[in-house]
């Protein structure tokens, strides 16, 4: 095979991606568009193409509660992703390493609350906070996103503590560590990108999270995708605002998509592909 | 039946009872289960197909790796405020480029039509998760051992037989894995139902979730709503379980 035809392949192959990524990325592509589209061009038919760009939707967004929408997300996002943290990294460690009773069923349990319709747990979950006033506080949502976020942490980190050699482990306890200092001091530092990769999809998946924090959060706690439907008024839709709150909601998702990369495989696959 | 906020007395079966004999509840799951059967099985074939092209000799593949992540990591609500979007009315850049261009529908939106709205959500399932399944199939064809295709060359075996005899067999365990994680997630889809046609026209596309959030918020037939909720997390556990058991077995993963 001479280099040109070589060459030829490997263009092919790469138009063809491009085409893909094209159809999958275009309709991203839009939305930012329609986010600057002004309303007098943005019904019309045949479709415009060529506007001068608007910054009204964004200033209505932004008039509306925009920042504190924006403000509730960050922070529910990194309370319930810190807490995931501290409670699931020793408790992906245990299953990881100890004999536990009834491991496997356990283990099956805590995968069964993270693959459950959100809305099996949103009924529940409804009852008993407003039995106990935890409905439309900033507290219940947290309680209410470890749910999903914990159970999903445990199950990939214990995938990242699997492939930790098991020696380094042994030879501490031999020198007299106690089973903490094993944990803070040798398995930490090793599991330090595991536990960074995880906590990020953790953010991302509060980020993303719509049905908890619109059924349990109430008129009080309003995430940003929460603000979504709002904009669906019976006086009608505000497509504009629309696509700039959901340009917004991409951003983190678009910073931790090129971060991450690999570990989203594995994270996805709830550590089922090494990635 | 209780009020909210009022302890009934207990009911014993009566509410599993009155949810089968409820037609909206068969109807949920019937909607799901086409749901499932058409968008998956499209996933599966084209994420294979692209994962197959990914791995090929391509330029900038450390670049299009990330930017397929985008759909399956985007918030779902935004999938369907996407769509709404691509597909409103009649000025909607696909509903009036293409459905009206070339007559494909007259007259609605394709989300208020009886016969396709389940077709379209199905659609847009397949934007979002198809590059995932593309990646997830590269990323386990990447981690096959590389002798094994050197020898299969060495044989003089053609594209054809690798692909059959090699690669295939090979990635069977990881396809099954995430073929059955795609059928979980698909079944529970809640948040671009809900923000495209929220289970209508009529019941047309209302899922298990659609309705069971309609009966506990809209209708507060809590009882009746919890009952669904046990039956669903019971078939989903189940599916669950075949999930870890293959991947335990077959990947030796978890």
């Amino acid at each position: 095979m001479n280099s040109f035809a070589f060459d030829f392949k490997r263009l092919l192959w790469s138009i063809l991606i491009f085409v893909i990524a094209g159809i999958v990325l275009f309709p991203v592509f839009w939305l930012l568009i329609m986010a600057f589209k002004p309303d007098d061009v943005m019904f019309a038919r045949p479709t415009v193409w060529v506007f001068s760009p608007t910054i009204s939707h964004i200033r209505y967004v932004l008039d509306n509660g925009f920042i504190s929408y924006l403000g509730t997300s960050i922070a529910l996002g990194l309370v319930s992703t810190f807490l995931v943290v501290i409670i699931g990294t020793p408790a992906a460690y245990a299953f990881a390493r100890f004999e536990i009773k009834a491991k496997d069923d356990l283990f099956l349990f805590i995968l069964g609350t993270r693959m459950a319709p959100p809305i099996c747990l949103v009924i529940p979950l409804y009852l008993i906070f407003s039995k106990i006033d935890l409905l439309d506080t900033f507290a219940g949502l947290t309680l209410a996103y470890l749910t999903f976020n914990l159970s999903f942490f445990i199950w990939v980190l214990k995938s990242f503590c699997r492939d930790l050699p098991i020696q380094l482990e042994e030879a501490a306890l031999v020198e007299g560590y106690s089973r903490i200092d094993v944990l803070l001091q040798v398995v930490l530092p090793l599991l330090k990108s595991g536990i960074v990769a995880t906590s990020m999809l953790c953010f991302i998946f509060a980020w993303n999270e719509f049905l908890f924090s619109f059924m349990l959060g109430g008129k009080a706690i309003k995430t940003l995708p929460v603000a979504i439907p709002l904009l669906i008024t019976s006086q009608g839709v505000r497509w504009g605002e629309l696509a700039f709150v959901g340009i917004a909601a991409l951003v983190p998702v678009m910073l931790v998509v090129f971060v991450l990369q690999k570990q989203i495989v594995r994270g996805l696959t709830m550590g089922a592909i090494k990635g | 039946m209780v009020e909210y906020g009022q302890v009934g007395e207990f009911t014993g079966w009566s509410n599993y009872v009155k949810l089968i004999h409820n037609d909206r509840f068969w109807n949920s799951l019937w909607v799901s289960t086409q749901f499932m059967l058409t968008a998956v099985p499209i996933e599966f074939a084209l994420g294979l197909a692209g994962a197959l092209i990914l791995n090929q000799k391509i330029w900038a593949r450390g670049l299009w790796l990330p930017l397929l992540f985008i759909p399956s990591m985007m918030a779902p609500i935004v999938v369907g405020l996407l769509w709404k979007i691509m597909l409103a009315g009649s000025w909607g850049l696909l509903s009036y480029n293409i459905i009206e261009r070339f007559h494909l529908l007259t007259g609605t939106s394709i989300f208020a039509s009886n016969e396709y709205s389940l077709l379209a959500l199905a659609i847009v399932d397949v934007w979002q998760w198809t590059p995932f399944m593309m990646l997830t199939f590269f990323a386990g064809r990447q981690s096959l051992p590389m002798g094994l295709y050197k020898a299969a060359e060495v044989d003089g075996a053609s594209n054809m037989q690798i692909f059959w005899r090699l690669t295939l067999p090979l990635m069977t365990p990881l396809m099954a894995v995430i073929g059955m994680l795609r059928f979980i997630d698909a079944f529970k889809v809640f948040d671009s139902i809900f923000m495209l046609t929220s289970g209508g026209p009529g019941v047309s596309t209302e899922s298990p979730s659609m309705l069971a959030y309609k009966m506990s918020f809209e209708q507060w037939r809590i009882g009746e709503s919890a009952a669904m909720a046990v039956v669903v997390w019971f078939v989903f556990f189940l599916i669950c379980n075949i999930f870890y058991q293959v991947g335990k077995k077959r990947l030796n993963a978890f």
